[in-house]
């Protein structure tokens, strides 16, 4: 009985300073950091293998459709449909670009598997965490906190669609950013869960749009037609994988200046919110 | 006796008519208010002119004034300048011209790197979301008058540059939070 006692004097203070210490420590943090669970980190780990694992087996077969693309269009093919060697270019052509689609054919499921875990993960984080426990004046100062660290943090990472990198490295790089901020300052997470929510969204529309054309492709080759020369929707496919894969198409310009120094304290004013 | 009552009933009305038709004459005669302004430099006096004019019948060209008062900023551009509209705008309020609500508005649509336009109580599925485009459409203007009050007005470039990034993160994060919203049915 007096154990128990003990037990109940002792645990009950440190239980409720315990509690109290949690939740300054998830008002200090804000929602913001609720957005990348253990679970979200994992899947954006596995979306980055899997998407490593693609490249590396896309690498060849792309760089071979590069250079016969090339061929095609230096010996002047696309005005030459009767001419016997432009015909083998494009044969080869065709031939090694079904190669690729038949290659993703393989890795698609595994791809489309983590894109859409870590997508729905992301997704549910996304609209509960900022969509719903987050006014627009909360979604302000979240970010608003994040640009006025900007100088003194850690750097910031490229918004989407101007990294001009692989998909693999960019998970590599959101991991890392995520686990090394995730028990650090918290508000770049907002933009980050942001920017890599909506590649995930891209990257599913390649993926549906990659499963099309091979469908197309392997019903042409069913009614035992040759690609003859080279469509959009090839071009279309192919640039579209370079882009999502090795980031090739990305634009470099940069978003805006860097903050110029402040010297002295700003004026704050009483009608600032 | 009566005759005499009677008339002296007469006239005391007579009297009080007259009276009344003089002062109902006084109040709807309009006293005549000349509210046109020809503001200068500096900044701070040209306030106290404005202040003079709003408290003396012309609050319905408060716009004008603001921007004639941007216009002197601009001209003189200074540090000090975020403070003196912050002061004027504080006096203005006090005295009942504008509101407080329209004064923090008015001040941070110009001289926080804070957007007015993304401002709420509400959660962002439901404030911001059904009006996204508006909303940033709203902001890229607030954005110009931004660059005229902190990087014009108040030689504050890094606080543009920080609101200028501010809204392009917002951008993205609303699109993203928007779409999540939209798959969750909300």
């Amino acid at each position: 009985m007096k154990t128990k006692l003990t037990i109940i004097t002792l645990g009950l203070p440190a239980a409720i300073a315990a509690m109290f210490a949690a939740n300054v420590m998830a008002a200090a943090s804000g929602p913001v950091m609720r957005l990348f669970p253990t679970t979200v980190l994992e899947d954006i780990k596995e979306t980055g293998a899997v998407a490593e694992e693609m490249e590396n087996s896309l690498q060849d077969v792309i760089a071979r459709l590069d250079l016969q693309q090339q061929l095609y269009t230096e010996s002047r093919c696309a005005d030459a449909d009767e001419d016997p060697g432009c015909g083998r270019i494009a044969k080869q052509l065709g031939a090694t670009y079904l190669e690729m689609l038949s290659n993703m054919t393989e890795r698609l499921p595994a791809m489309e598997t983590a894109v859409n875990n870590t997508r729905t993960g992301l997704e549910k984080r996304l609209r509960e965490e900022l969509g719903q426990k987050s006014t627009p004046s909360d979604l302000q100062n979240t970010l608003l906190g994040r640009v006025s660290q900007a100088e003194n943090d850690q750097p910031a990472i490229a918004l989407r669609g101007r990294s001009g990198i692989r998909l693999s490295d960019r998970f590599k790089q959101y991991y890392d950013l995520v686990a090394t901020r995730r028990s650090g300052s918290s508000q770049s997470l907002a933009v980050i869960a942001s920017d890599i929510y909506l590649d995930m969204e891209e990257a599913s529309q390649m993926i549906a749009a990659t499963r099309e054309e091979i469908t197309r492709a392997e019903l042409m080759e069913q009614l035992n037609q040759s690609f003859g020369h080279i469509t959009p929707e090839m071009t279309q496919v192919v640039n579209g994988v370079k882009s999502i894969l090795f980031g090739e198409s990305a634009l470099m310009s940069p978003i805006a200046a860097a903050p110029m120094p402040q010297t002295d304290a700003p004026f704050v004013s009483p009608l600032e919110i | 006796m009566k005759t005499i009552m009677q008339s002296f009933k007469t006239r005391f009305s007579l009297i009080v008519l007259l009276v009344l038709a003089i002062i109902s004459a006084c109040e709807t005669t309009p006293a005549f208010v000349d509210c046109r302004v020809n503001l200068k430099g500096p900044l701070a006096s040209a306030t106290r002119v404005i202040e003079d004019k709003l408290v003396n019948g012309c609050e319905y060209s408060f716009d004008s004034y603001l921007a004639g008062l941007i216009d002197i900023a601009i001209a003189n551009p200074t540090p000090e300048n975020k403070k003196t509209f912050s002061d004027f705008l504080v006096r203005v309020s006090d005295q009942g011209t504008i509101s407080k609500r329209q004064a923090k508005g008015i001040y941070n649509r110009y001289f926080n790197v804070k957007f007015v336009s993304l401002e709420g109580d509400y959660n962002t599925c439901s404030q911001v979301c059904p009006v996204r485009s508006k909303v940033l459409a709203d902001m890229s203007n607030e954005l110009m008058d931004k660059e005229m009050g902190l990087m014009q007005a108040s030689e504050d470039a890094g606080s543009y540059y920080r609101a200028d990034h501010l809204l392009k993160e917002a951008e993205i994060v609303l699109e993203a939070t928007c779409r999540a919203c939209s798959a969750g049915g909300i």
